[in-house]
C-alpha cells in the first residue's frame, strides 16, 4: 500500500471503526474519503485525451479560468471542454478522484489527505494563486485586535485549510485556546470556539450574529463588507507573507503516462497567471457575471475581493500592515510551489486543532511530503517558458524560487 | 338544507378557506421579512420577504431565466419519475404478491429508503459517465420507494376471491396482472406518484450541486452564492407553483382512474 515510505516515516494504518466514527461526526473530508474507500482509487483514464476542468465559485479558481477565456488551452494545442462548475469541496474531490475532471483547484492540506490517508495517487502541480483570504469580524463585536477574539465564536470553512491554519497561529500568538464547543456551550475568556460553516452562510450568519467572525476566502470576505457590514480584522496575506491557499492538482497517472500533455496544461495554467497577475481588474470583470460567467458574482464584488487592498480604508482594524515592506496585494498569482510553504504547512497541521481524528499527520514528515506530494517539473519548465512571472510582487526577482516563510503576527 | 345554504357552505369550502389559508401564509412570511428587515444589521438580508421576492419574480419572468431554469429540472424530475416507476411498480407487485420477497427485501429496503440523496452523491458521480446521469439517479433513488410500497400495498390489499375467480377462468398469470392486479392497485400507484413527486423536487435543489449548469437548483445554489435572497425566494414560488400544478395533475389522475369499493 505506502509503496512509497522508503524512510518508513509514513505507515499507512487502516482507520479503526471508532476513528472513522469520529470522522464521520466530525463530518469533513476524512468522512467522505473513507466512505470513497477503494484503496487504490481510479485514476483518470486518458480516454479521449480532453482536458476536464472542474472548480467551485471563488477567485481561487482564477488561473484555471483565465486560462479557458482567454484561450491559452487552445494555444497549447489541447482539446478542453467547459469548465464544469461545483458547489463544495467533498464533490470536487470526489468527482476529481472519479476521474470526472484531470484539473481542479483544491485546498493546500486536501491533497495531503487524498495521497496519504485514502492512497488516491494526487499531484501538486503549481500553486493557484498566493494570499487572497482574511479574517472578519461584525461590525457591532467591538473586535479591533486577535485579543479581541478570547470567547467568540469564529467560522472557518474547512477543519483542513490553510484559513483553520493561520487563524489557530493568531489566536496562538495571544495566548488564546482554539476550542470546539457543542451548541450553547459557554465559551471561555482565554477560548475562541471555532466551528465549520459553508462559506455563504457566513455573512449573514455574521450579520445575525450567530458568529462573531471567520476566515474564509474571497470574494466572501467582500460580499461581507458589502453585505454584513462585515469589518476586515486582518488579511491573511498579511499575516503569512505571500501564503499559498489553493493550488492546482492532476492525477500522478497524468504526469507519467503523458507528460507532454501535462506539460502543456502547466503551461497554459502558469501563463495564466501571469496574466492575472498584471491584469487584476480586467480578470475579475471577465470571470464575473458581467464578463463571461464562470462566477456568479456581479463584477464589483469580484473586483473589489481582487484588487481592494489600500491601507488608507483599512485603517480601523488595521487590516493591512506590511504593505510597504512586503508589497503584495489582497490576491497574487505566482505559481511555484515553494517547499518551505508546503513543510511549514505538514508542521502547523499537527499543531492545529481540529475536529475528529488526525493521527496519518503526525506520522507525516514534512521534508518527504515536500517531495513526494509536490510535482516540481512542469511548472519549473513552464516558468522558464514565461520568465515574467518573476514581476509578481510575491516573488523576490532575486532568489525566486527559494524563499524563507515569514510570519508576522 | 336548502340549496343556498349549500351553496354558501360550498363557496365557503372552495373559495373562502383556500384563500384565507394564503393569506395567513403571506401574512407570516410579511412578518419574517419585516422582522429581518426592520433590524439594521440584517436589513441586507431581507430580499426574500414578499415585495421584493414577487418584483424580482417578474423579472426573472421577463428575462425567460425561469422558463431557462424550469426546462431542465422539469425534464432530470421527470426521467428520474420515469425510471423510479419502471422500477418501483413491478418491485411493488412482486413484493405485495410473494411473501417470500416481502420477507427478504423488509430490512434492506427500510435501509436504503432512509439513505439521504446527499449520502448517495459520491456513488452516483462515479457510477454514471454523465452528470445528467447521476442527477437522474439521485432523484430515481429517493423517488422509487413511495412508489413501491404504495404499489405493494395496494396489491396485497386485493380481495383474494378476485384472483380464485381468474384461475377458475384460466387467466394466465400475465392476464391476472392485466386485467385483476392492475386496475386494483391503479390508484395506489398513482398515489405513489404524487409522493414521489414531492419527494423528487426535493432532492433536485441538492443534486443540482453537482456539474451542470442548468435547472433551478443550479439557480438556487447561485443566488444562495450570491446571497441575493431575493432570487432565492422567486425561485421558491417557482418550485412551489410547478409542485402545485404537478400535484394537481397526480391528483386528477387518481380522480380518472382510481375507483373505490363504496363507489
Amino acid at each position: 500500500m505506502c509503496d512509497k515510505c522508503e524512510d518508513g516515516s509514513l505507515l499507512h494504518t487502516p482507520l479503526s471503526r471508532r476513528q472513522s466514527l469520529d470522522l464521520l461526526a466530525a463530518g469533513g473530508l476524512a468522512a467522505l474519503l473513507a466512505g470513497l474507500g477503494m484503496g487504490q482509487a481510479r485514476a483518470a483514464e486518458p480516454v479521449d485525451g480532453k482536458l476536464r476542468i472542474g472548480y467551485l465559485p471563488i477567485t481561487d479558481a482564477s488561473a484555471l479560468l483565465v486560462a479557458h477565456a482567454k484561450g491559452f488551452y487552445q494555444d497549447e494545442g489541447l482539446e478542453v471542454e467547459e469548465p464544469q462548475l461545483l458547489r463544495g469541496w467533498s464533490p470536487l474531490v470526489e468527482s476529481f478522484a472519479a476521474g470526472k475532471f484531470n484539473l481542479v483547484h483544491l485546498l493546500k492540506p486536501i491533497p495531503l489527505w487524498m495521497r496519504y490517508n485514502n492512497s488516491i495517487p494526487v499531484k501538486i502541480m503549481a500553486w493557484a494563486h498566493t494570499n487572497g483570504s482574511a479574517i472578519v469580524v461584525g461590525k457591532d463585536t467591538g473586535i479591533s485586535d486577535f485579543k479581541g477574539l478570547g470567547g467568540k465564536q469564529v467560522a472557518v470553512p474547512y477543519w483542513y485549510s490553510m484559513h483553520n491554519i493561520v487563524l489557530q497561529m493568531a489566536l496562538r500568538s495571544v495566548g488564546l485556546k482554539a476550542v470546539i464547543k457543542a451548541e450553547g456551550e459557554p465559551v471561555a475568556a482565554d477560548e475562541c470556539a471555532l466551528q465549520v460553516m459553508s462559506p455563504p452562510d457566513m455573512p449573514p450568519a455574521l450579520a445575525a450574529r450567530k458568529i462573531d467572525g471567520y476566515i474564509v476566502a474571497e470574494p466572501f470576505n467582500a460580499a461581507g463588507e458589502m453585505k454584513a457590514g462585515a469589518k476586515i480584522l486582518r488579511f491573511t496575506g498579511d499575516i503569512w507573507k505571500n501564503h499559498p491557499c489553493c493550488v492546482v492538482c492532476m492525477h500522478e497517472a497524468d504526469t507519467q503516462k503523458r507528460p507532454e500533455w501535462t506539460q502543456k496544461v502547466i503551461n497554459a495554467v502558469v501563463r495564466a497567471e501571469v496574466y492575472a497577475s498584471q491584469n487584476k481588474k480586467e480578470v475579475a470583470h471577465l470571470l464575473s457575471r458581467d464578463g463571461k460567467g464562470y462566477l456568479p458574482m456581479p463584477s464589483e464584488v469580484v473586483e473589489r475581493a481582487m484588487t481592494f487592498y489600500d491601507e488608507a480604508d483599512y485603517q480601523s482594524p488595521k487590516a493591512i500592515q506590511h504593505k510597504a515592506e512586503w508589497h503584495n496585494g489582497r490576491i497574487d498569482f505566482q505559481p511555484w510551489p515553494y517547499p518551505s510553504a508546503t513543510k511549514l504547512i505538514v508542521k502547523a497541521l499537527s499543531e492545529t486543532v481540529v475536529a475528529g481524528d488526525r493521527t496519518f499527520l503526525s506520522k507525516l514528515d514534512p521534508d518527504f511530503v515536500a517531495q513526494d506530494l509536490v510535482e516540481y517539473g512542469f511548472v519549473r519548465r513552464a516558468l522558464d517558458k514565461f520568465p515574467d512571472w518573476r514581476l509578481d510582487p510575491s516573488v523576490n526577482p532575486g532568489n525566486p524560487l527559494n524563499r524563507e516563510e515569514v510570519i508576522a503576527l | 338544507m336548502t340549496p343556498g345554504s349549500q351553496f354558501l357552505g360550498t363557496l365557503r369550502r372552495r373559495v373562502a378557506a383556500p384563500l384565507a389559508g394564503i393569506a395567513v401564509a403571506l401574512a407570516a412570511w410579511w412578518m419574517v421579512g419585516h422582522v429581518v428587515g426592520a433590524n439594521p444589521a440584517t436589513a441586507n438580508f431581507a430580499g426574500f420577504a414578499p415585495a421584493p421576492a414577487l418584483l424580482r419574480l417578474g423579472a426573472m419572468i421577463g428575462h425567460g431565466d425561469v422558463v431557462r431554469s424550469v426546462a431542465p429540472s422539469l425534464f432530470r424530475v421527470g426521467k428520474g419519475l420515469l425510471f423510479a416507476i419502471a422500477i418501483g411498480v413491478p418491485l411493488g407487485v412482486g413484493i405485495g404478491r410473494n411473501q417470500t420477497l416481502r420477507a427478504a427485501t423488509h430490512i434492506p429496503f427500510q435501509f436504503l429508503r432512509m439513505i439521504s440523496p446527499l449520502a448517495w452523491m459520491p456513488l452516483a458521480v462515479m457510477g454514471f459517465p454523465s452528470w445528467e446521469g447521476a442527477i437522474v439517479f439521485l432523484i430515481a433513488m429517493a423517488a422509487v420507494w413511495p412508489i413501491t410500497f404504495s404499489t405493494a400495498h395496494g396489491v396485497q390489499r386485493i380481495d383474494p376471491r378476485w384472483f380464485k375467480v381468474a384461475r377458475n377462468l384460466g387467466a394466465e398469470p400475465w392476464q391476472m396482472l392485466r386485467t385483476v392486479v392492475l386496475p386494483a392497485v391503479t390508484q395506489d400507484i398513482l398515489t405513489g406518484v404524487r409522493l414521489a413527486v414531492g419527494v423528487a423536487w426535493i432532492v433536485l435543489v441538492p443534486a443540482e450541486y453537482l456539474g451542470v449548469t442548468s435547472g433551478l437548483g443550479y439557480a438556487i445554489n447561485d443566488a444562495r452564492d450570491t446571497l441575493e435572497y431575493d432570487r432565492l425566494a422567486a425561485l421558491v414560488l417557482v418550485i412551489g407553483a410547478i409542485g402545485f400544478v404537478l400535484d394537481g395533475a397526480c391528483l386528477a389522475m387518481i380522480r380518472r382512474f382510481g375507483w373505490s369499493l363504496e363507489a
